[in-house]
């Protein structure tokens, strides 16, 4: 289990300025829906971009507290 | 990695147009995930594999090399990875998805 707030931290430490909007499918703290959206992405592809926040989350999958995130990463001008 | 993994899984990359490594097979798949992926592929009518791999934590480990990419499904087309539906769905919404079927079952695999 991790909660938002932690989700949060960890994606900022790769993406200071991403602004994350998240949502808990399953009620488990473990499967989430996450939207990132971060200057950053700007010129990555769309693999890059997933695996640049799949890095950032990489202690939290990997010791099993995330099991399952669904992911949606923009930048400020895709978003608008 | 060893070798006989790597001819393997490079094998399967060639032999299947479009491969979906997941957990669980099509008629029982083990995760949500998965099942949505084959649900997904599903809906274009083109003929996909997926194999399981959720026991076999050596090939995971190889895949997830292979693609720098730490999560199952993973999908590939035509030989290419394509991650899993977060990058398909979007890609299938502006109308990109559909041609590249075509075009991957007109043409032999590579």
């Amino acid at each position: 289990m991790i909660t938002p707030i932690e989700l949060t931290a960890l994606v900022r430490r790769a993406l200071p300025d991403a602004r994350v909007e998240i949502y808990d499918r399953t009620g488990t703290h473990d499967h989430y829906n996450l939207k990132v959206v971060s200057k950053g992405f700007a010129g990555l592809t769309p693999l890059d971009r997933h695996r640049l926040v799949y890095r950032a989350l990489g202690d939290a999958l990997g010791d099993g507290r995330l099991h399952a995130v669904e992911l949606t990463t923009l930048t400020e001008e895709e978003r608008s | 990695m060893s070798d006989d993994l790597k001819h393997t899984i490079s094998d399967e990359i060639k032999n299947n147009k479009v491969l979906v490594y997941g957990k669980g097979t099509k008629d029982a798949p083990r995760c949500g995930f998965t099942m949505e992926t084959i649900a997904f592929f599903n809906q274009f009518g083109y003929p996909f594999e997926v194999i399981d791999v959720l026991e076999d934590m050596p090939k995971r480990q190889a895949l997830t090399e292979l693609t720098d990419w730490p999560t199952l499904p993973k999908v590939f087309i035509n030989g290419t990875f394509y991650g899993d539906t977060d990058i398909l769905g979007p890609m299938h919404e502006r109308g990109e998805l559909a041609p590249l079927l075509d075009e991957t079952f007109k043409t032999p695999v590579r």
